[in-house]
């Protein structure tokens, strides 16, 4: 008989499989779309709304739930197949990708059920997340925010901002997860311009840091059950992740940030990907 | 709304800065969903008597407007009241983005106090003058823009935000005094113009400093037998379109007078609506297409022209 842990594992497994596909079928609609950054975060993401977060679907601006930003806000096509999945919003609107006057664009917006700030612009969701996590506390309501972070846009000098802020003001509810896939537009992130040592960076701004790997749910759900890792300061989860996961022909390439997606190609991503159980 | 009270306003000593933080502080007794959020600024922005009374309700990001913006629109989303203090150069041009995206775009109710506008830090330098942030606030959607005339209409700005249903500028001065062009009893409405005289000769719409020119522009043309209109013009979004336009067809034509470039500002707004709507005459006085030169904030002003003189000789142009 399977364990409890193991159940969940499968459980979560299973959304994350599906948000692979569903993120595939939302930019296979739109034509092209962000297929790496989106396909590394989607165990994390699997997890978190489905094992971690607080939320209401069917309230979704319910005041006492945990806030999640997605910093990379170019990950929508996960975003939206999770909430999809979470029942925030119909899964045909999966189908509307990057359609004209639909909410359904590139990156999140905030008018979407389930979207808690519009971002896209790198470098702003820790901010907003700090902000979050200090409204929480001020309104003494048990709200927990986690952000969401990429690793190319941890090159961005506002994050370090927040990041001091958020150790200065103690935000133990505040946690941020890396989805550290290497990778990002123009190519390797430590060719383009290093972070390493990325963990001892964010300890010496102030923040419990751990790391796992980002695909390894027994790994993922461990660590988010963990939080926050100490009183009193902020927590950061290193995920090491590889961009596109999932599927062969788009695992670690930066070609696969952002590519187009014709019926072929879609078609051969599914099959890769396999079927939901 | 609360007006003024007659300690506050000798307290404020002139600076609308300092009125606006002793407005949040009498604002954050009353409401406590109200946030300060400083950007380092806890004696420029007068937040001292708060953070006395409610010291949870300060937050202070250091020098890093990029992330007060952010926090400030995070607040904003948990359904708190934050009140952004900052330098004007800093808090528009630094923070831009942040601005953009997470205030404006996101339809945050964020209110941005930003001292040190215009040329009052004169001496400090291009650097630290901020001549562009009503053009820059002006072409965001969903953004109202108050240019308070003095600590009474700075007072009055805050307690107004209230009404205001997204993203508001409030401009304010540095350490140069700004004496006071209106009554502290006076009703204020933003997006409506303070007509301040009457004439059909020539109008004109002066916002902040350059109000108390306009007045005295006025007054020495009434000497010679014209008639000004003079509006107190601190709202530059929305702007009162009823009052260009009615300026436009009833008198000969309109000066706009403004301590920020002409690009982008009160003269920019009122030509763009004019060109519309109206075609009608006009000068603007205000900064031109420069960095401002170091110096003492009235003699810069003066060496630009934004005084009552050109105020003046604008008017006689358009009266031929």
């Amino acid at each position: 008989m399977a364990s409890n842990l193991e159940t969940v594992v499968d459980r979560l497994n299973n959304e994350a499989l599906k948000i692979r596909r569903n993120l595939w079928r939302a930019y296979y609609a739109a034509g092209s779309g962000h297929v790496g950054g989106s396909s590394s975060a989607a165990d994390l993401l699997a997890a978190l709304y489905f094992h971690y977060l607080k939320v209401r679907p069917d309230e979704p601006d319910w005041p006492d739930r945990d806030r999640f930003v997605l910093s990379k806000g170019h990950a929508n096509g996960a975003l939206a197949a999770v909430l999809a999945q979470a029942g925030f919003i119909p899964e045909s609107h999966l189908d509307e990708f990057y359609g004209y006057q639909t909410l359904m664009g590139m990156h999140p917006d905030i008018k979407l059920a389930g979207v808690e700030m519009s971002t896209g612009g790198l470098g702003h969701g820790l901010s907003i997340g700090v902000g979050m996590a200090f409204g929480a506390r001020l309104k003494k309501s048990p709200s927990r925010t986690v952000v969401m972070l990429g690793d190319g846009e941890l090159q961005e000098g506002s994050n370090w901002e927040a990041a001091m802020a958020a150790s200065h003001l103690g935000l133990s509810d505040l946690s941020a997860i890396l989805d550290y896939n290497k990778i990002q537009q123009s190519g390797h992130v430590q060719d383009v311009l290093k972070l390493e040592p990325l963990a001892d960076k964010w300890r010496a701004f102030g923040w419990a840091v751990r790391e796992i790997n980002g695909h390894d749910m027994t790994e993922i759900v461990a660590a988010l059950e963990a939080l926050p890792y100490a009183d009193d300061i902020p927590s950061m989860l290193i995920a090491h992740t590889v961009k596109g996961k999932g599927v062969s022909f788009a695992e670690d390439t930066h070609l696969w940030h952002q590519n187009i997606i014709d019926y072929e190609v879609y078609q051969k991503a599914l099959a890769e990907l396999g079927e939901p159980a | 709304m609360t007006i003024m009270s007659e300690s506050a306003a000798r307290d404020a000593g002139e600076q609308t800065r300092v009125a606006f933080g002793l407005a949040l502080t009498e604002l954050a007794k009353m409401d406590e969903t109200v946030v300060a959020v400083s950007a380092d600024t806890q004696d420029l922005m007068a937040l001292r008597g708060m953070m006395e009374n409610h010291p949870e309700r300060v937050v202070d990001a250091g020098i890093a407007e990029q992330n007060a913006m952010g926090i400030a629109s995070g607040l904003a989303t948990a359904g708190l009241r934050p009140f952004l203090c900052g330098y004007a150069p800093f808090i528009t041009a630094r923070s831009m983005e942040q601005l953009r995206n997470d205030v404006a775009y996101a339809h945050q109710r964020v209110v941005i106090g930003a001292a040190a506008s215009g040329i009052s830090l004169g001496v400090s330098g291009g650097t630290h003058h901020a001549l562009e942030d009503l053009g820059l606030m002006r072409a965001l959607p969903n953004m109202t823009a108050i240019v308070p005339a003095d600590v009474h209409q700075a007072w009055n700005a805050v307690m107004a935000c209230d009404d205001i249903d997204g993203p508001v500028y409030i401009r304010l001065g540095g350490r140069v005094p700004e004496p006071s062009v209106t009554e502290r009893e006076a009703t204020f409405q933003i997006g409506r113009a303070d007509r301040l005289r009457e004439g059909n000769d020539v109008t004109i719409f002066a916002c902040g400093c350059l109000v108390g020119a306009a007045l005295q522009a006025a007054d020495a043309l009434t000497g010679e037998g014209v008639a000004v209109r003079v509006f107190n013009m601190h709202t530059i979004k929305p702007l009162d379109r009823d009052a260009v336009l009615a300026a436009a067809a009833e008198t000969k034509g309109i000066v706009t007078a403004e301590e920020h470039r002409m690009t982008g500002g009160l003269g920019g707004a009122v030509a763009e609506l004019l060109a519309l709507e109206n075609p009608a005459p006009m000068r603007m006085v205000g900064m031109p297409d420069e960095f401002a030169v170091v110096g003492p904030t009235p003699k810069v002003r003066e060496g630009y022209g934004m005084s009552t003189a050109n105020i003046v000789s604008s008017c006689r142009e358009l009266l031929g």
